[in-house]
C-alpha cells in the first residue's frame, strides 16, 4: 500500500479539486472543534468556561495548577500518572515478549494450523469484557490482587496480546521469505533470526504495535474502575475525580482531560501512518 | 577446496521434532490467552447456572437454567438489551457512513492534507472517559453547552440533551469517536486500489461517478464489512461513555452497564448478572462468526508454502 | 569428496494430493554442476529446497556425501544457497552480508575478514564492501549473493534461478562467470532454472522435470539429440522441435506426403502399434526445394540464422512448423514453398516415449488433394 494519495485527480479541473480541498478543511476543523474547545477551556477561569462561548479571554494556567495539586486522601495526578505509566509500560513489554515469538510461529515458520490459531487469538477480542469481569473480579479478590497494579498489568497484557500477535504477524509477513531462509541456511537459529534479521527489519511495525498497545492500555477504564477503585488507580479514574457535584468544574475537567490525553494523542499523531497500516492491513494483507 | 578449516558445523540430530520446534514460540502467548480469556468465561457459565447473591450473603445454589428462564420476563433486561442494540447499530452505521465520506474527501491531494487527516483521527485517540465527559459537559450541557448556545443564537430553546435523549446523546458521542476508525480502514482500502485499473477505466471513458460506483465501491466492500464487524464487536461492549455520561440514567443502560449494576456495581447478584453476560457473549459469538467468515475470506488469498 | 544423492525423494504440499516432487532419484557427482530445469510448477525449486532442508521430505531420503541429511536442519547441512532475489540482509553491509554465516558459526573476526576479502577479490567486490545492498546495482547484488555462498566454503552450492533478475546481456555474461567460478572452485553445485538455454549452456548434466517427475537427466548433447520422451523433445531446444501427430495410419504422412524412414526406423515402426508422433528439429526441415508445399507465415531473420514459420494442412487441420535456415533467405509471408526433411527424425509412441531416432525423407505427393489444400488460405 502506498502512503500517498491515489493518483486519481488527473483530468479533473483545478477548481473542483480546490473545492474539495476546502470542504475537507471545513469538515476537519468542525470535527476537531470539541477538542479545540476543550483545550481552550482548560486555559480559562471557571467563570469564562461556563459563560457563553468566547474565543478571547485571559488565559491562565491556574486550572492546571488546580488539577495537579495533591490533596491528602484523594487520588493525585502524580500518583495516577505513575500508576498508569507503570501498568502501561510493563504490560506492553510483556505483550511484546510474548507476541513476537508467537507472531514468528504464525508468520515465518508457521505451525500446522496457523489459521485456526490466529482465529482463536482474534476471536478472544470478540469475547466481551463483561463476560469475564465477574470471575476476574472474584479471582483478583481471592488472590489479593484487587487495588494492585499487578491486576491491571495482567489484564492489559491479556487485552492487547491478541491484537499484537495479529499486527506483528502481518508486519513479519512483509519480510521476504528468502531472507529468513538465507539466514537459516547461514546457520542462524530462532534467536539469531530474530535479532539479526526480523527485529531490525520489522522495527517500525513493532513500534506501531507497541504504540497501539500503549494507547489501549492508557485509555482503559472499565477494568481499572472495577478492580482498582481505591489504590493503584490510573489516569482515567483520576479524570473522573475532577467532576464535582457542587459548583462549576468544566475548566478544571478540561485541564485534567488535556493532561490525560496528551501522551497518547501526541504519540498517535506521530505514528498515524503506521497505525493505519497496522490496524487496517493487519486484516486485509 | 580447503576442508581443513574447523568451521564445518558438526551434524546434529533434531532434538525436538520439527512440528514441536515450530510450536514452541507460540505456546507462552497461547497459554496466557487461554488462561485469561477461557477460564473466566467457563467460570461465568458456571455462575450463571447458580443462584448466588453476595449481598446479603446467601449460599450458592445450583439452579440450572433458572436464571435464563427469568430473563424472558425481566423488563429491565429487555430494556437493557434493546438499548444495547440501539447503542451498537446507530453508532456503527453512523460512523461507517461518515467515515466513508471523510475517507473520500481525504483521498485526493490538497493543501494541508496530512494536517486535516491528523485533525480527523484525533477523536479516536482520546480517552473514552474524556470523550464522554467533554461531550456531556461542554457540548450537550443544558446551560453552557456549545450546542445549546448555537441553538439559542438561532432562536431556538435550549434542550437538556442528556436527560431528554440520553441514548441518542451517547450514540452521537460514539459516532464522533468511532468515525476516525472507520475512516482509517476505508482510507487504507481506497489507497490499495490499483491505479492501473482506474487509469484503464478513465481511458475507457468512465465518468468519475461511474468509476466510483462500479469499481471503487466494489473494491471497498470488504473493507466496509471489516469496519462494520470490528466496530460492532467493540461497540457492543461500550461501558465508559454510558458510565460517565448518564450513569445508566433514563433508558440508557446497555447490557454491559446492566451486568455491572447488578453485580459489583451494587446488585451483588452474581448468578443472574452472569446469565446476562452470557447472553452478551452469545450475541457476540453470532456476530463474531459472521466476522470470522468475512475475515477468513480475506485471508484465503494468502498462502504460506 | 561430496556427492549428492536423491533417493526416492518425495514432497507433497499440504492441501494437495499430487506430489510437488515425486520419487526423485538423482545422483550428482563430486564437483559436478547439475542443472534442474523445467517449466513452472515442475518441482525443480522444490527439489532444490528439499536438498537445502527448507522443505521436509515426505518420503525417501537425501544424502550429501556419506551422510543422510533428510532430517538435518538447513544450517547443519554444510550447504550455501544463492536465491533468486539474492536475499541480501538489507541492514547489513556487503562485508557483513558475506560474513554472516561465518559469524553465526563463531569464526574469529580476523579470519572472517580475510575470507570475506578473498571472496570479494574473486568477485570484484572489494570497493563495495562497506556499502549497503540498496546502494548496489542488480549485477553487484547478484555477485554479493554469490560471494556470501563462496565465503562459507560449503560442500554443496545451491542456486535457485540466480540470474533471472538480471537483464538479458548481463545474464549471458554472468552465466559464463558462474560456470568459470564453479569450475575453479570444483564444488558440487545444483542449479535451478526455467530457462533451457541457461540449462544447456551451463550444466555438465541437465535434469528435466515435469509435474514433479524426473523426465531425463543427461548431458546437454544427449538431451538434445536423444530426448527420452515427447516432453523433453519439446522442452529442450529453441525454437522447439517440430512435433507432428501422425495417427496410426501407415505409411506415416506429413500433409499429403508420405514419410519414408531410413533403415533402422522402418523396422522399428513395424513393431509399434497405436498413434505415433514424428519429431524433427527446425534445422532438420529444409525449405525451398521439396516434395511438400507449405505457406510461409512469418520469417525471423536474426542475421546469423533465419527461422521460417510455416503452415500447411495436415490431417484436415492447419499445422505450424518451423525451419531453421542459413541466410540469405528470400521468402515472404504468404509465399508457397517446398519442404524436405534432411536430418534426424524421432518417432514417439502413444505414451510419449521415444521409440527410435532415424533419418527420413518426404516422398512426392501422391494425393492431389493435399496439393489442392495448400492453395486454401492458412487458417490462423
Amino acid at each position: 500500500m502506498s502512503d500517498g494519495p491515489s493518483p486519481r485527480v488527473v483530468g479533473e479541473s483545478r477548481s473542483v479539486n480546490g473545492a474539495f480541498g476546502l470542504l475537507a478543511w471545513v469538515v476537519g476543523l468542525a470535527y476537531f472543534f470539541p477538542v479545540f474547545w476543550m483545550v481552550l477551556n482548560s486555559f480559562k477561569s471557571e467563570l469564562d468556561a461556563n459563560a457563553s462561548p468566547k474565543l478571547f479571554f485571559h488565559p491562565t494556567l491556574d486550572r492546571y495548577r488546580d488539577v495537579t495539586k495533591s490533596t491528602t486522601g484523594l487520588l493525585s495526578f502524580g500518583e495516577a500518572f505513575t500508576n498508569s505509566a507503570v501498568v502501561v509500560l510493563v504490560s506492553t513489554l510483556i505483550v511484546l515478549t510474548l507476541a513476537i515469538p508467537a507472531a514468528y510461529a504464525l508468520a515465518i515458520r508457521p505451525v500446522a494450523k496457523w489459521r485456526d490459531v490466529l482465529f482463536f487469538f482474534i476471536s478472544t477480542k470478540f469475547l466481551p469484557v463483561v463476560a469475564s469481569v465477574l470471575p476476574i473480579w472474584i479471582l483478583a479478590k481471592n488472590l489479593n490482587l484487587l487495588n494492585t497494579r499487578m491486576a491491571l498489568i495482567i489484564l492489559y497484557t491479556g487485552i492487547n496480546l491478541p491484537l499484537a500477535v495479529w499486527m506483528l504477524r502481518s508486519f513479519f509477513r512483509e519480510i521476504p521469505r528468502e531472507l529468513i531462509e538465507a539466514a537459516e541456511i547461514d546457520g542462524a537459529g530462532l534467536k539469531g533470526q530474530l535479532t539479526s534479521i526480523i527485529l531490525p527489519m520489522a522495527a517500525p511495525g513493532i513500534a506501531a504495535t507497541a504504540l497501539l498497545c500503549v494507547i489501549f492500555a492508557w485509555n482503559e477504564f472499565f477494568y481499572a474502575v472495577q478492580l482498582n477503585p481505591v489504590q493503584g488507580s490510573t489516569v482515567p479514574i483520576w479524570v473522573t475525580t475532577n467532576i464535582s457535584t457542587r459548583g462549576d468544574f468544566l475548566a478544571k475537567l478540561s485541564a485534567a482531560s488535556v493532561l490525560a490525553c496528551i501522551p497518547v494523542v501526541l504519540a498517535g499523531w506521530i505514528a498515524q501512518k503506521r497505525m493505519i497500516r497496522g490496524l487496517a492491513m493487519g486484516a486485509i494483507k | 577446496m580447503n576442508t581443513t578449516l574447523g568451521t564445518r558445523i558438526a551434524p546434529r540430530p533434531l532434538g525436538l521434532s520439527e512440528s514441536w520446534r515450530r510450536r514452541l514460540p507460540l505456546l507462552p502467548a497461547l497459554v496466557f490467552t487461554i488462561l485469561l480469556t477461557q477460564v473466566p468465561f467457563v467460570m461465568s457459565i458456571w455462575y450463571s447456572l447458580t443462584d448466588w447473591k453476595v449481598v446479603p450473603p446467601t449460599p450458592r445454589q445450583f439452579v440450572g437454567l433458572g436464571n435464563y428462564g427469568k430473563l424472558v420476563s425481566d423488563h429491565f433486561f429487555r430494556q437493557a438489551a434493546w438499548t444495547s442494540i440501539e447503542l451498537t447499530v446507530v453508532p456503527v452505521l453512523g460512523s461507517i457512513l461518515l467515515g466513508t465520506a471523510f475517507a473520500l474527501l481525504l483521498d485526493r491531494k490538497f493543501f494541508g492534507q496530512g494536517l486535516v487527516r491528523t485533525l480527523l483521527i484525533t477523536p479516536f485517540l482520546l480517552m473514552p472517559v474524556v470523550v464522554g465527559l467533554i461531550w456531556k459537559n461542554q457540548m450537550f450541557h443544558g446551560l453552557y453547552g456549545v450546542i445549546n448556545w448555537v441553538i439559542e443564537k438561532l432562536g431556538g430553546t435550549p434542550v437538556e440533551f442528556i436527560s431528554r435523549y440520553p441514548t441518542w446523546a451517547i450514540a452521537a458521542t460514539l459516532i464522533w469517536q468511532w468515525t476516525p476508525f472507520m475512516m482509517l480502514i476505508i482510507l487504507a482500502g481506497l489507497q490499495s486500489q490499483p491505479g492501473d485499473v482506474l487509469e484503464a477505466a478513465k481511458v475507457d471513458g468512465a465518468t468519475p461517478f461511474g468509476i466510483f460506483r462500479q469499481l471503487t465501491l466494489g473494491h471497498l466492500r470488504p473493507y466496509m464489512e471489516l469496519g462494520i464487524l470490528l466496530g460492532t464487536v467493540y461497540l457492543i461492549q461500550v461501558y465508559d461513555q454510558v458510565a460517565v455520561m448518564t450513569g445508566g440514567g433514563p433508558g440508557s443502560t446497555n447490557l454491559p452497564y446492566f451486568v455491572f449494576e447488578r453485580s459489583i456495581g451494587g446488585g451483588w447478584d452474581f448468578g443472574r448478572a452472569s446469565s446476562y453476560s452470557i447472553v452478551v457473549v452469545i450475541a457476540s459469538i453470532i456476530i463474531a462468526t459472521v466476522a470470522l467468515r468475512v475475515l477468513s475470506g480475506l485471508l484465503k488469498g494468502e498462502e504460506i508454502a | 569428496m561430496t556427492s549428492v544423492r536423491y533417493d526416492n525423494a518425495t514432497r507433497t504440499y499440504e492441501g494437495t494430493s499430487v506430489p510437488a516432487v515425486d520419487a526423485l532419484d538423482l545422483d550428482i557427482g563430486d564437483g559436478e554442476l547439475l542443472v534442474l530445469v523445467g517449466p513452472s510448477g515442475s518441482g525443480k525449486s522444490t527439489a532444490l529446497r528439499m536438498l537445502a532442508g527448507l522443505e521436509p521430505l515426505d518420503g525417501g531420503s537425501i544424502r550429501i556425501g556419506d551422510r543422510d541429511v533428510s532430517n538435518v536442519r538447513p544450517r547443519d547441512r554444510d550447504i550455501a544457497m544463492v536465491f533468486q532475489n539474492y536475499a541480501l540482509y538489507p541492514q547489513l553491509t556487503v562485508a557483513d552480508n558475506m560474513g554472516f554465516a561465518l559469524k553465526q558459526a563463531g569464526v574469529p573476526k580476523e579470519e572472517r575478514r580475510t575470507r570475506v576479502r578473498e571472496a570479494a577479490r574473486v568477485l570484484d567486490l572489494e570497493p563495495y564492501l562497506d556499502r549497503k545492498p540498496k546502494h548496489l546495482s542488480g549485477g553487484q547484488r547478484q555477485r554479493v549473493a554469490m560471494g556470501r555462498a563462496i565465503v562459507r566454503r560449503p560442500a554443496v552450492y545451491l542456486m535457485d534461478e540466480p540470474l533471472s533478475n538480471l537483464d538479458a546481456k548481463l545474464r549471458v555474461q554472468t552465466r559464463t562467470e558462474v560456470v568459470e567460478l564453479q569450475a575453479r572452485l570444483g564444488v558440487t553445485t545444483v542449479y535451478v532454472t526455467h530457462d533451457q538455454v541457461e540449462a544447456m549452456t551451463m550444466g555438465h548434466r541437465v535434469a528435466v522435470l515435469k509435474d514433479g517427475v524426473l523426465q531425463q537427466c543427461d548431458t546437454p548433447r544427449k538431451l538434445y539429440h536423444e530426448p527420452l520422451n515427447l516432453f523433453v523433445a519439446g522442452f529442450i531446444g529453441s525454437p522447439a522441435m517440430n512435433l507432428v501427430p501422425v495417427g496410426d495410419e501407415r505409411p506415416l504422412r506429413l500433409g499429403g506426403s508420405a514419410i519414408e524412414l531410413a533403415r533402422p526406423g522402418d523396422a522399428a515402426l513395424a513393431e509399434i502399434s497405436g498413434a505415433i508422433t514424428v519429431g524433427f528439429r527446425p534445422e532438420a526441415l529444409q525449405v525451398g526445394e521439396g516434395p511438400l508445399r507449405a505457406k510461409i507465415r512469418t520469417v525471423e531473420d536474426l542475421g546469423s540464422e533465419v527461422f521460417v514459420h510455416l503452415s500447411l494442412e495436415h490431417r484436415g487441420q492447419p499445422l505450424a512448423l518451423v525451419s531453421k535456415m542459413m541466410p540469405p533467405f528470400d521468402g515472404e509471408p504468404g509465399d508457397s514453398i517446398g519442404l524436405q526433411i534432411i536430418g534426424a527424425t524421432h518417432l514417439f509412441a502413444d505414451d510419449g516415449s521415444r521409440v527410435v531416432s532415424t533419418t527420413a525423407t518426404l516422398q512426392a505427393a501422391s494425393a492431389p488433394a493435399g496439393v489442392a489444400s495448400d492453395a486454401s488460405p492458412a487458417a490462423p
